[in-house]
């Protein structure tokens, strides 16, 4: 914090400024006082000052001797009032002062200095007139080592981490290829340019739905709670990016703000945090699904390269060609291994039978009269083809068949005679 | 359908196809579910470079999208 305040001038003759420290400051232009001392006022009893007129001189003096200036010291006493006013003393070994710091300047400090912190205070030396005494009406306070952020920052992030909000397990995946993004910030701030140049360069399918919101001062944290709310009940869209370019400490605390980083942890959308900074990390980086240095690179988190996810794609498509192919090559070597088999199967089952068939025309050759034959003997049947083996089956004259090795001969019986005796006739049919 | 899911169901398509236990009539069923995801991406690749738009909310609680002035 660098910037004096407006100029803000000494509280006015409330009584009991300290005591009872319930009366606003109320401003109040310079003005010549009809009781301030003239030339030679007070020189004597006769004409002596009033009280009021010196605490009031006196005040005119300081206020105009003393430029605002950065006082250090030890606070103690600190008493803040419910109206929002703080009063406490600066010390340090040898000296006190009382100061005052008006609401409307304490508000801009993310917490109240502590007992015993040492600071820096931004104040202009004044004089309480009703009391008579000094005191530095503090415009602005900084506690050595970002005591006061430092020690905001710490109170909030124990309340989140009590609630288990700064968990990473609660951390989403942020989409791959959206194909929409919000982004909560200010509509014409640098955040919002680099965002929108880093998608068109990388990725100019994606939409942009911006949703607008005060980054800093008065009103910036309740505008940021309401623009995320209202992303979160829209829904229509894949990532939000909420966040800020580079600035100042001060500028930046939005993004420390309890009730900020709450809503961040509430939203039903993949968060990004993109709060410009090099060192510090903010509360809102804390609670968003993916933290980012900078917007441009909350961007580049966001959105893939266009020509990538097409040469990917391309890549899955050889993929699923290749995946198929083998899957039809597996399937022919199988077919052929099936029918190679089969084959084998076949010509095994064929020699069996061949084997077997040669056996029994082996066999066949050993029994067949036709191996009688072929020595020499005959075989005799009758016109139907029944065998002759009697001789009382040739009648005389009746016309009977020869069978010899290579052909057939018909015969006729001339005569007949019997080596035996002549056996009973076969019983005719 | 989103580019994304496209993409993943493209991915455990592949995978799929890759084991040894697919049977070859499922394994043609899913390369052509994985042709037809492949055009789905494609297509919305080739979508028309997007606008900057203002997200509106109506006093309804519905929403609107306006045009940004950058």
């Amino acid at each position: 914090m660098t910037k004096p305040g407006p100029r803000r001038t000494s509280p006015p003759d409330a009584p009991d400024l300290f005591d009872a420290p319930g009366a606003p400051p109320r401003p109040r232009a310079p003005r010549r006082r009809e009781d301030s001392p003239h030339a030679g006022d007070g020189g004597s009893p006769e004409s002596a000052i009033s009280v009021s007129t010196l605490t009031r001189t006196a005040k005119d003096i300081v206020e105009g001797a003393f430029p605002p200036l950065w006082v250090r010291g030890e606070v103690t006493n600190f008493s803040p009032h419910r109206n929002g006013h703080w009063y406490f003393s600066l010390r340090d070994s040898m000296a006190r002062v009382r100061c005052v710091m008006w609401a409307t300047d304490a508000r801009r400090l993310p917490a109240p200095p502590d007992d015993g912190m040492q600071v820096s205070a931004l104040g202009r030396m004044s004089v309480y007139p009703a009391h008579g005494e000094m005191h530095l009406i503090v415009m602005a306070l900084e506690a050595s080592g970002d005591g006061l952020w430092r020690k905001a920052l710490d109170q909030s992030i124990k309340r989140l981490t009590a609630e288990g909000l700064l968990d990473p397990t609660r951390k989403r995946r942020v989409c791959a290829h959206p194909q929409r993004i919000a982004v909560v910030t200010s509509p014409d701030g640098a955040a919002l340019r680099d965002i929108i140049a880093v998608v068109k360069r990388r990725c100019p399918i994606v939409e942009i739905v911006v949703v607008p919101a005060r980054v800093q001062g008065d009103g910036a944290a309740r505008e940021l709670v309401a623009a995320i709310r209202r992303v979160s009940r829209w829904r229509d869209v894949d990532t939000v990016i909420v966040g800020r370019g580079g600035g100042s400490r001060e500028d930046l605390w939005v993004f420390n703000d309890e009730r900020v980083a709450r809503a961040l942890a509430a939203c039903a959308i993949p968060t990004i945090s993109a709060v410009g900074h090099e060192v510090d990390v903010s509360l809102c980086d804390l609670v968003a699904d993916l933290r980012a240095a900078t917007p441009s690179a909350a961007a580049e988190a966001a959105v893939p390269v266009l020509a990538d996810v097409r040469a990917r794609l391309a890549t899955r498509a050889v993929d699923l060609r290749v995946a198929l192919e083998r899957r039809a090559m597996r399937a022919r070597r199988q077919f052929e291994e099936t029918a190679h088999d089969m084959r084998d199967a076949l010509e095994r089952l064929t020699a069996r039978r061949r084997a077997r068939l040669e056996i029994a025309a082996g066999r066949l050759d050993a029994l067949s009269p036709l191996a009688t034959l072929g020595r020499g003997y005959a075989l005799a049947s009758d016109e139907d083809g029944r065998t002759l083996t009697n001789a009382a089956q040739f009648e005389r004259g009746r016309a009977f068949r020869l069978r010899l090795r290579d052909g057939q001969v018909g015969a006729r019986t001339e005569s007949t005679s019997s080596d035996v005796a002549p056996q009973p006739r076969p019983t005719e049919r | 359908m989103s580019y994304e899911e496209d993409l993943a169901r493209i991915e455990a398509i592949v995978a799929e196809l890759g084991r040894d236990d697919v049977a070859l009539d499922r394994a043609l069923a899913l390369f052509e579910e994985g042709v037809e995801r492949l055009r789905s991406a494609s297509t919305a690749l080739e979508r028309a470079e997007a606008r900057v738009r203002v997200l509106i909310e109506r006093a309804d609680g519905t929403f609107e999208l306006g045009h940004f002035d950058g």
